[in-house]
């Protein structure tokens, strides 16, 4: 971690494939089962807009797609767009790397932003952990954690 | 704020903090998904924490700080490395809850003094046990143990490109 940034790092081995891992992690019949039904508005070239949709049709984070490297890394621009105080800390970066290690996968998400204190980093740490939980779940059992399936009520 | 190194890892698992409880601290269900190491840690505040390798190696012990069966648990670490006998023992701490329906287990690894190595070690191990232990309790199936290929079968897989 840099002196002026904060970052987040988390990493999960997960029973499967990096071309069904990647398949999870962008398409909306997956997305909507771990990532409290949100869909991703992109279409995943370098330099295209991207788009955390919500269930209700807000957008709830958006940014561009920096790096792209289909079953391998993807790296966002990443700018929240429903909580004022977090819109007003400008854009973070998202990186996922997938690794394969003999039957696993080993996925690291990097969330950083070039603040010292940040908003942003904060609720992230508590979200990736309960996505990325849900997930692995998804992938390995075909059931993704019942806490994930649906956008939070008053959120 | 501390500059002393410590390690925060959350993990949600479709389970019961009395299931998550019992496969943290019985040595039959940790050699399933814990790179084959036998770890007792279910007796009392005082106690032993017992650490035994998949080659019959015990480790140094550690002692039981806190045990509240299912919500917490907390013992001493010793180290066990030639490389890293000279450092003091850490701690690790578990605490289990459930949110909407699922537990979430929370491990903090603290009470490390600055450049510690064992601490490096947990930081690259815990997310790899932790995610077969996930794995153990949802689906029976643990994680290949191939992928730790530490010559000590210590929980650390030497990896730089995780560090934040």
């Amino acid at each position: 971690m840099s002196e002026a940034g904060s970052s987040f790092v988390y990493v999960t081995y997960i029973r499967t494939t990096p071309e069904r891992l990647w398949q999870a992690l962008i398409e909306p019949e997956f997305t909507r089962q771990f990532w409290v039904d949100t869909v991703q508005d992109c279409d995943w070239k370098v330099g295209s807009s991207w788009k955390l949709m919500i269930p209700d049709g807000r957008i709830g984070d958006s940014g561009e797609v920096l790096e792209i490297e289909p079953h391998r890394r993807l790296v966002l621009s990443w700018q929240n767009q429903f909580m004022t105080e977090m819109h007003a800390e400008g854009a973070s970066r998202m990186t996922y790397l997938l690794e394969p290690q003999g039957e696993m996968v080993k996925l690291t998400v990097t969330h950083q932003i070039n603040r010292p204190v940040s908003k942003l980093i904060e609720a992230v740490s508590t979200g990736w952990p309960l996505i990325l939980s849900s997930l692995k779940s998804l992938l390995e059992t075909g059931a993704s954690l019942e806490a994930t399936r649906r956008w939070p009520e008053g959120k | 704020m501390s500059d002393k190194p410590k390690f925060v890892y959350v993990i949600y698992i479709a389970s019961t903090p009395e299931k998550v409880f019992a496969a943290l601290t019985d040595p039959d269900q940790t050699e399933q998904y814990w790179f084959g190491f036998r770890v007792g840690a279910n007796g009392k505040v005082g106690s032993p924490r017992t650490v035994r390798n998949s080659s019959g190696v015990d480790f140094p012990n550690g002692v039981i700080l806190e045990s509240d069966p299912p919500r917490r648990l907390s013992y001493t670490w010793p180290p066990h490395t030639d490389q890293t006998k000279h450092e003091r023992p850490s701690r690790a701490t578990f605490d289990i809850d459930m949110i909407k329906g699922q537990v979430r287990l929370t491990i903090v690894h603290d009470d490390f003094d600055v450049g510690s190595r064992v601490f490096e070690g947990i930081s690259q191990g815990w997310p790899a046990v932790l995610s077969s232990l996930k794995s153990f309790l949802e689906t029976g199936r643990v994680s290949d143990p191939g992928w730790c290929e530490d010559s000590d079968k210590q929980p650390a897989v030497q990896d730089d490109r995780v560090r934040a």
